[in-house]
This record gives C-alpha cells, sequence and structure tokens, in this order.
C-alpha cells in the first residue's frame, strides 16, 4: 500500500472501512475531515478534547478516549488538567489547526467531543446546551416539536438560540454565552427552562427519572457541567450511515429535514453556515447571577 | 421528612424497668432503635379537601354507636357471639411487671430470624456498670439471654444481646404465629435436582457470592413519594414530579416573570409604532 503523508501525518490503513454498510474507508473520514474543517475547527480549538475512537469501523465497539493516546507527536498540543472521576491527570488532546485534525481522523476518531467551556478557564462555561432527546416511540419529528418550542422560550427571553442535529435521533440547542457565570447556574437555567416546557407541554419532560417515559422528549440539562461534553458540530458519529451532527437553519428545521439528509457525502463547507453568529453572539442569562 | 438514621436517639424512653438474670438487676429504659419511614397519609374529602374519620356503625339501624355501648364479641357459630366485657378481658390481661425476665443465655446465632419481630434499644438507666458489664460478658462470649419482656398489654418471648457496642432487646413471636412450611402440601412434594444442575447453581452462587450490604438497598417508593410532597408543597399541583432544587423553582419563576415582560415590551413597541 502505498504511504500518503498529509502534511505532518503519516496516513495509515487508510483502505479500512469505517461504514461498512456503505463502504466508507478511513481515507474517506479523512477526506471529510479535512473538508470541513474551516468549519469545525472553530468549535474545536482552545477546548479539552474526548474522542470516541473506532479502529475497526464503527460496526466494531469504540471507546472513548479523555487521555492522549501512546505515541502521540510532540507537536499536538496537550492539555494537563486533573480528572476527579478518574482520579488522575489526563493529557486531553487539544484541536487547533488542521494537522492535529488530520491526525485524529487517522486514529479514527469518528467522533469529537468537546467541554461546553474553553482551556482558559475549564469552570466558566461559555454555551448553554439543552440536548433533546426523543424516547421511542417518539423520534425525530417530536425532538423537532420541542426544539421548536424551545426556540420560542428562548427567543422570547431575549437570546439568540442555534440548533443542530445530533446525528441520531435527537437536536441539540446551543446559547452562546458571556464569561461569569458557573456550571450550576447554566445547569438550573436549562433545568428550568425545561421545566416551563414540561409544564406547558405533554410531549416534554424535563426531569431525570422521566428520561425512559416511553413517547416523551426528554430535555436533558445534565451535560452542562465541567468536563462533560457536546458532539462537537460537523463531527461524524458512529452510524450505519455516517451522519453528521449539522448545524441547521430554524426554518430548515421547521422545514422538514430528517437527520438522514446530513451526512458524510453530503456536508460540507461550502453550505451556509447557520450558525455563523455564534461566536458573535454572546448573551447574558436573565434572572441569573 | 427524609429519616436521619444518625439523629441521637429519644431521651424519651417509653418503657423503663431492669433486666433480671436471678437477683440480678440491671436498671434499663427502652428506646426506638428502628424507625420505619412509611409516610402517613390522612384521608380527605375530595370535595372540600377535610379530613374524613371512621366511625362505628350499627349494622342493623346504621346508627353510630359510641363506644361506651361497645362490647366485644367472639364468633362461635354463624352470627352467634359470646360477648366479653371489656373488665373481664382486663382482669387477665398481663400486668406489665417492669422486667425483663432473662430466663437462660444461649449461642447468639441460634434464634432463627423468622421469629424477630421488633427490635429496641436498651439504655443504662442510672449507674452503668452492671450494663456493661453484661454487654461486654455478651460480647466475649457471643452469647445472648433469652426470656420474657410484657411490653403495654402483651408478654412476649425476648432475646437480649449486644449490637454496635449496645444492648438491644428483639421481641420474638410465638412458635404458633410462625407457619410450619413442613405442613405446606405444595412442599412436601418436590423434585429431586440433578447432579450437573446443583453444580452449576452452586457454581453461579459462588460467582455472584460477596459481602452484605445493607446500604445497597434504598426505599425508591418513599423517596419518589417524598419527592411528590416536596414538589406539591411548592406549589405544582398537576406535575409529578418537579426540579428538586429550590434554585431551579425560583429560576422558573423568574424566567417567566421576564417572558411576560418581555412579550409586555414587544407588545408595547409594536402599539407605538
Amino acid at each position: 500500500m502505498d504511504e500518503i503523508k498529509l502534511g505532518k501525518v503519516v496516513l495509515t490503513n487508510t483502505s479500512r472501512e469505517m461504514y461498512p454498510e456503505i463502504h466508507l474507508t478511513k481515507l474517506d473520514v479523512i477526506e471529510y475531515y479535512l473538508r470541513i474543517a474551516p468549519r469545525i475547527l472553530t468549535y474545536l480549538e482552545e477546548r479539552a478534547l474526548v474522542l470516541q475512537r473506532f479502529p475497526d469501523g464503527v460496526d466494531r465497539p469504540g471507546f472513548y478516549e479523555k487521555d492522549a493516546p501512546a505515541g502521540t507527536p510532540p507537536w499536538v498540543r496537550l492539555s494537563l488538567h486533573h480528572s476527579k472521576s478518574a482520579d488522575r491527570d489526563l493529557r486531553s488532546v487539544v484541536c487547533d489547526n488542521l494537522d492535529t485534525l488530520i491526525w485524529l481522523a487517522n486514529l479514527a476518531a469518528i467522533e469529537l467531543n468537546i467541554p461546553l467551556a474553553r482551556l482558559k478557564d475549564p469552570d466558566a462555561p461559555d454555551l448553554l446546551f439543552f440536548d433533546i432527546d426523543p424516547e421511542p416511540p417518539a423520534g425525530f419529528s417530536e425532538a423537532v416539536t420541542a426544539a421548536l418550542a424551545l426556540r420560542d422560550v428562548l427567543t422570547g427571553l431575549g437570546l439568540l438560540p442555534f440548533v443542530k442535529t445530533s446525528g441520531k435521533k435527537g437536536l441539540h440547542v446551543v446559547v452562546p454565552l458571556t464569561g461569569g457565570y458557573t456550571f450550576s447556574q447554566t445547569r438550573n437555567f436549562v433545568h428550568a427552562v425545561g421545566g416551563l416546557l414540561a409544564r406547558d407541554s405533554p410531549l416534554i419532560v424535563a426531569e431525570l427519572s422521566q428520561t425512559n417515559d416511553p413517547g416523551k422528549v426528554f430535555i436533558d440539562y445534565l451535560q452542562n457541567a465541567a468536563w462533560k461534553t457536546m458532539i462537537a458540530p460537523y463531527s461524524l458519529r458512529p452510524t450505519m450511515t455516517a451522519t453528521v451532527s449539522t448545524p441547521v437553519s430554524w426554518s430548515e428545521l421547521a422545514g422538514g429535514i430528517v437527520p438522514g439528509d446530513f451526512t458524510l457525502l453530503t456536508v460540507d463547507a461550502g453550505r451556509e453556515d447557520p450558525w455563523r453568529d455564534l461566536w458573535n453572539a454572546a448573551e447574558r442569562l436573565p434572572g441569573v447571577g | 421528612m427524609s429519616g436521619d438514621a444518625t439523629a441521637p436517639v429519644s431521651r424519651r424512653a417509653f418503657w423503663t424497668g431492669a433486666i433480671s438474670i436471678g437477683l440480678v438487676n440491671i436498671p434499663v429504659r427502652l428506646a426506638v432503635l428502628v424507625k420505619e419511614h412509611t409516610i402517613p397519609f390522612r384521608l380527605l374529602h375530595k370535595k372540600d379537601g377535610q379530613p374524613v374519620r371512621y366511625d362505628r356503625v350499627c349494622t342493623k339501624d346504621n346508627e353510630v354507636v359510641p363506644w361506651a355501648e361497645i362490647a366485644r364479641g367472639f364468633e362461635v357459630g354463624e352470627g352467634e357471639y359470646i360477648v366479653i366485657e371489656k373488665e373481664e378481658i382486663d382482669a387477665i390481661r398481663p400486668e406489665s411487671d417492669r422486667r425483663i425476665r432473662i430466663d437462660r443465655f444461649i449461642h447468639v446465632l441460634s434464634v432463627d430470624p423468622v421469629y424477630f419481630d421488633k427490635t429496641y434499644l436498651l439504655l443504662p438507666d442510672g449507674p452503668a456498670d452492671a450494663y456493661a458489664l453484661l454487654r461486654d460478658t455478651f460480647r466475649g462470649m457471643g452469647r445472648a439471654g433469652i426470656g420474657r419482656i410484657t411490653l403495654r398489654t402483651k408478654e412476649s418471648p425476648v432475646l437480649v444481646r449486644e449490637y454496635n457496642d449496645a444492648l438491644i432487646a428483639t421481641t420474638l413471636h410465638y412458635p404458633d404465629e410462625v407457619t410450619d412450611p413442613g405442613r405446606v402440601a405444595e412442599l412436601s412434594a418436590l423434585p429431586v435436582p440433578g447432579k450437573k444442575e446443583l453444580a452449576l447453581a452452586e457454581k453461579i452462587v459462588t460467582d455472584l457470592s460477596g459481602e452484605f450490604d445493607i446500604t445497597e438497598y434504598r426505599d425508591t417508593y418513599r423517596e419518589r413519594i417524598e419527592a411528590l410532597i416536596t414538589s406539591k408543597l411548592s406549589g405544582a399541583t398537576f406535575h409529578v414530579e418537579k426540579p428538586k432544587v429550590a434554585e431551579v423553582r425560583d429560576l422558573m419563576a423568574a424566567l417567566e416573570e421576564t417572558l411576560a415582560r418581555m412579550k409586555a415590551e414587544r407588545a408595547s413597541v409594536k402599539e407605538s409604532e
């Protein structure tokens, strides 16, 4: 097999099928991340990544990786921090350039997860995160209904919400924040907004104990915590059809999109960016602090 | 509302007396050791929310019968009763003689737990020397005392033993209160398991063997009922569950206010345009 060197990275096993059902190889994954780099890098930079790697393809078990793997090249930026849950120091990968992104793709790091705070202050969230999670028989269309109701409440509160597909059945809604908040404040805020929605809609539930209520849509507030993560916008998902967690506009969402519209084969940086204003907006939370 | 198992025991003893061993008396008080966390409900009239009460109603004329006119009957045949007056019962009721009379000492594990009824904490009532001596003797020898106690008006067998640096007393059921499984028909002809099956079952048991840790078990039903009550206290009347954190609750109210205010502001801007 020919050795391909791309920037600083020597690509390995490029013809290995990562998505065997649709015969997409690791080279396809690398090409995707290369193509989407201008978009995705803005969400990855300055954050301690959690990788989900699938060295043998998405139909084989993958694994989460919070600590930089052995053999990480010296030019990859690492961030040292102490993990309470793991009870040891972790060296997280920070991806703020194309070389690192290619290196990650070559590791079969299909899924890239980001914390909701930047490295300079890991305890200060710069995003609110509403994880809209439908429980069967509820599916994507119920998630859309819940997301639109959530948008109405957030805009009613004077906030600017952004939405993306999760790449599976759910939707992710985020609001960019000014500094100065703690995770406990953002978590309570997301919980309270969920509570308001749940009170007015029989479809929506906002409490942890209700996550498995069949046919309901759970607005999960729990990821709003230090070192907890969200699927990065434009990250691939380990689904059979190579779906992408894709930012969409509210009008697209209302217009009847489905998660399967957004895959490794269809998403690229040429598409209009519905999240263009994300980092220009920075909201204060009403009723908090 | 949730029970605090680390709370100091109630100062109020509901029984004071003595453990009697032959001619030796050890003065003790009985205190509550086991607090069951059941949640009391009061029955209400749905329409007006007022408590309802039980009345004793005569089945013949449907009139409420006052206590003074109540007698106790023992059914001896269809609709046929022997009447026993309260005074007659009182006369043969055991008097509590305020003694835990120890008859003998037994191995602490020799009482099958099926006989255990209620367990109480024994505390020294006055000088604690004799109490400490008995406790240390029990602990050292792995023995317990078996005897009798009369609580209120019921006499029971009682087991006195050492537990976590204290003496405790467990009242026991009488033998005729416990069903003898040997006399249950379904159990008289159980099949004999094969050797292989037994070996496999034993292997599974061995693999799953571990230490007993009661803290692994929690009354989740009670927790949910308590959460329900807490949420009702905070004014949520239809939702079975509300955020547990008061902060979230306050925040919800604040957000509602903001929503209403901003809606009004937008409306007035529109009007002035």
